[in-house]
């Protein structure tokens, strides 16, 4: 960057001494995306310096204000979360908010997204910071139907607080007019009695700073690493040592980290915050019966009987409705009577070479599974990859997502993460690492991306080979489930059992093995409530639609890869060289190394063609247990393979060539192995 | 190319109100042409965004949830 000269330079530097010299000052703080910057230009107009903050690439801007007839220094900081800091920039923050002095803060909080919001005002009450509220986006909010009682949430928090459309330049002068009297909340949260005792204790150890001595208390109980300096700069080593022991105790009393527990009875009282000043449509955002279920959805004991339920109803639309009535409704009537016929009869219709005529739909008079027809035939398109995809895979996903989409709209998606959060701890992952596999649940492609999120590489590498392993998505589950509809309670415990066992084996194995440290979790719970049909509907039809346009065409190129695998023999070789595995060790049909070929493509044409083989006898109900074992282990199988192509370069790309070949080379194997010792069991123990 | 419509998205799973731009399908995944998945800065939940024939719908029942408001009988 050039650096300015002349007239600009000496304006620039002008500036920059009356930011300095300003007597008061004013700190933007808020949440990521709320506005702040935009808030930041209209409070202070063109003149800004930019600069990283000391030690850190974090860029903090400073510009200067004239609020009611007084210069004020005005600090803009990175959007955070937290005054726990969980990130550099969130850190950033925190240590601007410690180190200056006698300013006053500006929240600026997203009104559609208040509780993330009151979060941080509830930390900002705690550090006894003087601070107004600007409730900014308020016309967007309104235009959603939530109302805001701007006047009573000012009352709950003893501070000013004011909507702001910070584009429009609404409600600016208002604001500064509060900024002027800016004061501290004296809303504190109320922590449980063990909490509170060791806050009682070490409080009166803080230093002073220009966050106050209870929120420093609650960072240190907390745990918070990166308050450890400036702690150390300021306090006596007894002192430290003491905060580390009533830490330690404290700890001791709860199976979660105190972080979480905090966070957690923070989050309750910004709830309870949000739900007295929050009006949606009329109503008050929560109904009694609805906190209720929101918080039995969420016990690790009565959650469990909701999720079980949840699974039944899910079970019962899939399985039975999906897989059973449309599937032979789409597959019977729709493609066997009506579309393979008529395709059929089009193209000897059409098609004046006998030879071509034989190549595209086979010979007159022999039945389609006996030829290799290229549209009509054993692997034909229209006869294979779309009555797969369409016959036998739609009407499945299409309930699934219709079962999906009601759990999404309910608002019950988040609520079961927070409940599997403490399986997950025991894995070495938090309940941030949830989050990708409920997402695994939509496109595991997208998750491994989203991996992310998770903040060491040790979480990050975790989370993609459970993703891989075994966590299916949602097309691909929907078939798995389907399938499962078609065995016995022996075999579907034995199915789920061991996908369980392996996510959490190899997860807690992973996490005992990789280097690195675990990181908390922290999820804001949106209101439990009652699904509406049209955001059902759209939602399933936005779900079909990415279906068909991403795994319809990989339907078709996996019909036409085993085409030509059949056509020129390399299938025959192909089922010859994967007999040891697939009929000695898995003991299944030969016909099974196809549907492994496909499984690499996506998991749901592996388990569609499984389905399709299996579908006469499930129907008939003359499923031997010989045939519920090889169904169950080659499900199992196909579970833990990769989830798709896409999903394989994918974890190449983002964890590089050495980590993905390397689960690879783990996944294949360990998919096989796994499938034989369910072989041995099922049989063994039968 | 990632097929995401530029506009405002709300996350199903933890309600967070984001704007769309950059937050769509990236290049290494060989799918994401015309992917129309967006990603929650929040929580990192992905989802199909409502476009094509799912947008239509959507514009369909909001006009008829208009209209019903406007005529109550």
């Amino acid at each position: 960057m050039t650096p300015p000269h002349g007239a600009a330079a000496h304006e620039a530097d002008l500036d920059r001494k009356q930011v300095v010299a300003a007597a008061r000052a004013v700190i933007l703080i808020g949440n990521p995306n709320v506005g702040k910057s935009v808030l930041f230009g209209a409070l202070t107009g063109k003149y800004v310096t930019v600069s990283n903050y000391p030690g850190t690439t974090v860029e903090v801007t400073r510009g200067s204000a004239t609020i009611e007839g007084h210069p004020w220094h005005v600090m803009d900081t990175p959007g955070t979360n937290n005054l726990l800091p969980m990130s550099e920039d969130e850190q950033v923050t925190r240590n601007i908010l410690l180190s200056e002095r006698g300013y006053v803060a500006l929240q600026v909080c997203d009104a559609k997204n208040l509780r993330r919001g009151l979060l941080l005002s509830l930390q900002l009450a705690e550090g006894g910071v003087p601070f107004a509220l600007a409730l900014n986006m308020a016309d967007e909010a309104a235009s959603r139907g939530i109302a805001i009682d701007a006047e009573q949430l000012s009352r709950e928090l003893g501070v000013d607080v004011v909507p702001t459309v910070a584009v429009q330049r609404q409600g600016v002068g208002m604001l500064q007019a509060r900024l002027a009297h800016a004061r501290s909340s004296p809303l504190r949260v109320r922590y449980d009695a063990a909490i509170e005792e060791a806050l009682a204790v070490i409080e009166p150890l803080m230093p002073p700073g220009g966050i106050g001595p209870r929120a420093l208390a609650v960072m240190a109980l907390a745990g918070d690493e990166s308050l450890r300096a400036h702690l150390a700069g300021h306090l006596t080593e007894p002192e430290l040592g003491r905060i580390d022991v009533v830490r330690r105790a404290l700890a001791a009393r709860y199976p979660e980290s105190l972080r979480y527990v905090i966070a957690r009875q923070r989050l309750a009282a910004a709830d309870k915050l949000h739900d007295a000043v929050v009006t949606r449509g009329g109503a008050s955002v929560t109904s009694g019966l609805g906190r209720k279920l929101g918080t039995w959805s969420t016990h690790p004991l009565w959650g469990i009987p909701v999720l079980a339920a949840v699974l039944w109803a899910a079970y019962q639309f899939v399985g039975v409705l999906g897989a059973k009535t449309l599937v032979d409704f789409m597959e019977n009537t729709v493609f066997g009577e009506w579309i393979v016929p008529w395709a059929e009869r089009v193209v000897r219709w059409a098609v004046p070479w006998d030879g071509l005529e034989r190549f595209l739909v086979g010979p007159v008079g022999v039945a389609r599974i006996e030829h290799g027809g290229f549209l009509i035939g054993k692997y034909g398109i229209i006869s294979m990859g779309l009555a797969y995809g369409v016959a036998i895979v739609l009407p499945i996903v299409t309930t699934f997502f219709i079962a999906f989409s009601i759990l999404e709209d309910s608002g019950y998606l988040p609520r079961l993460a927070v409940m599997v959060n403490k399986v997950f701890k025991r894995m070495g992952l938090n309940g941030k690492a949830v989050l990708p596999m409920v997402l695994g649940l939509g496109c595991d492609t997208m998750a491994t991306m989203t991996a992310r999120i998770m903040e060491t590489r040790k979480e990050r590498v975790i989370v993609t080979l459970l993703l891989a392993l075994g966590v299916p998505c949602s097309a691909q589950l929907a078939v798995i489930l389907a399938m499962t509809a078609g065995l016995s309670r022996a075999a579907i415990l034995w199915f789920a059992g061991t996908i369980l066992l392996v996510i959490f084996l190899v997860g807690w194995l992973a996490a005992k093995v990789l280097p690195g440290r675990g990181s908390d979790f922290l999820l804001e719970l949106p209101p439990l409530r009652v699904p509406q049909l049209s955001n059902i509907a759209v939602k399933t039809l936005a779900r079909i639609e990415w279906y068909l346009r991403e795994a319809l065409p990989l339907f078709i190129v996996g019909t036409l890869i085993l085409w030509s695998l059949d056509r020129f023999g390399g299938l025959a070789v192909l089922e010859r060289a994967a007999a040891p595995v697939v009929v000695g060790l898995l003991q299944l049909p030969k016909e099974a190394a196809a549907a492994f070929i496909l499984g690499f493509l996506r998991r749901d044409y592996a388990a569609a063609g499984l389905f399709k083989h299996f579908q006469p006898y499930m129907q008939a109900g003359t499923m031997t247990w010989d045939m519920e074992v090889q169904v169950t282990v080659a499900l199992v199988t196909i579970t833990l393979f990769i989830p798709c192509i896409a999903n394989f370069f994918m974890i190449l790309k983002e964890r590089g060539w050495k980590t993905g070949a390397g689960m690879m080379a783990f996944i294949l194997p360990f998919a096989f192995a796994v499938g034989a010792g369910v072989n041995q069991l099922m049989r063994l123990f039968h | 190319m990632s097929a995401v419509a530029h506009r405002e998205e709300s996350c199903p799973l933890c309600g967070t109100a984001f704007d769309t731009e950059g937050q769509g399908c990236r290049p290494s995944c060989p799918m994401s042409r015309g992917c129309s998945v967006v990603c929650c800065p929040s929580c990192g939940y992905s989802f199909p965004q409502e476009t094509g024939l799912a947008a239509g719908l959507r514009r369909l029942l909001d006009r008829l949830k208009k209209d019903r408001r406007g005529n109550p009988t």
